[in-house]
């Protein structure tokens, strides 16, 4: 069975995907119709359903929840952000956008820094440039720092969106790694360096395909030196888009990884063979700041 | 699966239980801990396991159990997360003990690679069907549940209905240290319920609302549970992650995860008394009956970070 016809076949009634069989949530839907749009499949009666799910899902602030059960919009709100332009539109994509440009960690709020100062604690970290949340009022994070960054360009004549991913930008390359990756959001606990991850050096990777800085000479290296060891498919998959996205080749397959178990898997192995081919779901050109 | 028969080892160890119950003055304070020898992951767990269970007279039949493992990292060599082995143990023993479903389930706060981290640390390969009874905790049905009484900053959270639907949930925490929380054991297991397809990864909001705080906040949504503490081998120094191996050889175990944490926290020479979440959780209010082993033979000093000099057990 192809990508896309496991994916049809998983799809919830309502329209939406779950994770693996239960019900629909923000994430996976998301997911699915980017493999949808990139395997031509974007306009089919499944992909129209899910859009449709999407858009009664998008909550009165503006965000989405995680899943309809979920009485708060959280970091998943980057996500239909990053739909194409045609999927876009049948959504509240501006009000979306202005609910994600409203949150930031919360260690970059005055108040924690304020606090932190006083205390003499010694972080590492810069906490003055402002990355997102998974969840409102906590900390910044790569993955929903990455997924905003992704996000906000589709905005590209908004000049607080351009502000604010050059400043998630920047917060992505003050957290990382001493091996060159990225961790969850920190290099450090107390006085312990941290691994990298190759999830999340993937999606860090994803969100910077426009940088030059010199430090990610190191970031490429160790992904191409990592990537074909991973037996899991959604890291692999994650590293093979960040090094798609500097136009890196990638020799691995992901035949060789893990079968895909999930719903985001399946999606992801149809993403990582559109880029392969040319067509990076989440980075579009001719949308790019 | 496994049957059982009830041996003269199960028999004497009911008859030291009773007693030790009808020993307590206040039924309602009772706090048996057992804490039996382990020297390996091998076939003997299977009837240590069971005869556990047995001895606590834990209400299994016709019952809805969740195993609870804690899965952290990829690192199959080290003593980072529950062995393979042991959650099968207490599957057969579960199952053999007429439980009506079992789950084993578990919700990682670190890697969001639920079954790939399972695969790697050898549940594929140690449980069979294991991907057809697992529930990722973080990526399960949810509802909304307000916190009684919080001592955290928490009002309410979402959690697994999973975890909300069933009758008893064993928790078989890794025994290890833990840089912030001081050890982290069947109490702090619970973080792994907190779903991060909701809060993310890690479950930052549970930093923010107070750590101690929330593990003690946690235990009211599991009114049922028994720990079965995995310390055959263990994690000390930088725990939870990037500690090192400690063989210990034992398994800790009862119905009351205040005193079985207390208990390891003993074994581990870590003062329970300067443990935050357990004095929230009541630990003054509560008197271990402990079982089996001889405690004062078991203490091994755990290394300790130099942060968390001040909780070593005097």
């Amino acid at each position: 069975m192809s990508d896309i016809s496991s994916l049809l076949s998983r799809q919830n009634a309502d329209g939406g995907w779950g994770y693996n069989s239960g019900g629909s949530c923000t994430e996976p839907t998301t997911f699915a119709l980017l493999a949808l749009s990139v395997s031509g499949c974007g306009q089919t009666v499944g992909a129209k359903m899910a859009i449709q799910w999407l858009a009664a899902s998008q909550r009165s602030d503006g965000g989405w929840p995680p899943r309809r059960d979920v009485d708060q919009s959280t970091w998943v709100t980057a996500l239909p952000m990053i739909l194409p332009q045609a999927m876009r539109a049948k959504l509240r994509a501006d009000r979306a956008k202005e609910w994600v440009l409203s949150q930031k960690g919360r260690e970059s709020a005055w108040g924690p820094r304020l606090q932190a100062y006083l205390a003499g604690s010694q972080n590492p970290l810069d906490t003055s440039q402002e990355g997102w949340p998974f969840y409102p009022n906590t900390a910044a994070w790569v993955a929903p720092t990455a997924f905003t960054i992704l996000g906000l360009e589709r905005f590209p004549t908004d000049r607080r969106a351009r502000s604010r991913c050059h400043m998630g930008r920047a917060f992505l390359l003050s957290r990382i790694c001493s091996d060159g990756g990225w961790n969850h959001g920190s290099f450090r606990a107390l006085e312990y360096d941290l691994e990298s991850y190759p999830e999340t050096t993937g999606l860090a990777l994803l969100a910077l395909h426009a940088e030059t800085d010199s430090r990610l000479r190191q970031s490429l290296a160790q992904a191409e030196q990592r990537v074909s060891r991973l037996k899991s498919r959604e890291a692999r998959s994650w590293l093979q888009l960040g090094l798609f996205a500097h136009s890196r080749p990638v020799l691995s397959k992901l035949e060789d990884c893990n079968p895909s178990r999930s719903v985001l898997e399946i999606a992801l192995t149809a993403l990582v063979g559109a880029a392969a081919n040319g067509n990076n779901a989440f980075i579009h050109s001719d949308e790019n700041l | 699966m496994k049957t059982y028969k009830t041996t003269r080892r199960e028999l004497l160890g009911s008859v030291s239980l009773s007693l030790a119950a009808c020993h307590l003055r206040n039924p309602r304070e009772d706090a048996i801990v057992s804490v039996v020898k382990a020297p390996a992951y091998s076939g003997a767990l299977y009837d240590t396991v069971h005869r556990l269970f047995v001895q606590h007279r834990v209400p299994i039949k016709g019952k809805r159990v969740i195993l609870k493992p804690n899965l952290v990292e990829f690192d199959a060599g080290s003593a980072i997360n529950t062995h393979p082995m042991l959650v099968h143990a207490a599957l057969e023993s579960v199952r053999s003990l007429g439980a009506s479903d079992v789950r084993i389930a578990e919700g990682p706060g670190h890697r969001r690679l639920t079954l790939d981290l399972a695969d790697e640390a050898g549940y594929f390969a140690t449980i069979p069907k294991f991907e057809e009874l697992f529930t990722d905790l973080n990526l399960d049905d949810v509802a909304r549940c307000t916190v009684k009484r919080p001592a955290s900053k928490l009002t309410e959270v979402y959690l697994p209905r999973t975890v909300l639907g069933c009758d008893l949930l064993v928790s078989m925490p890794k025994m290890k240290t833990h840089h912030w929380a001081g050890a982290t054991l069947s109490m702090k297991n619970l973080f792994g319920t907190v779903p991060g397809g909701v809060y993310g990864w890690p479950k930052n909001i549970l930093h923010w609302a107070g750590i101690h705080e929330c593990i003690a906040d946690l235990q009211q949504f599991v009114p049922n549970s028994f720990a079965l503490v995995d310390a055959i081998d263990a994690m000390e120094g930088n725990g939870p992650i990037q500690g090192k191996t400690k063989h210990v050889g034992l398994l800790i175990a009862g119905r009351n995860m205040v005193a079985v944490d207390a208990t390891c926290c003993t074994i581990m020479a870590i003062d329970p008394q300067k443990i935050d979440y357990l004095r929230l959780a009541g630990l003054d209010n509560c008197r271990i009956s402990q079982i089996g082993e001889d405690l004062k033979n078991l203490r091994t000093p755990f290394e300790l970070l130099p942060s968390l000099s001040s909780l070593r057990l005097a």
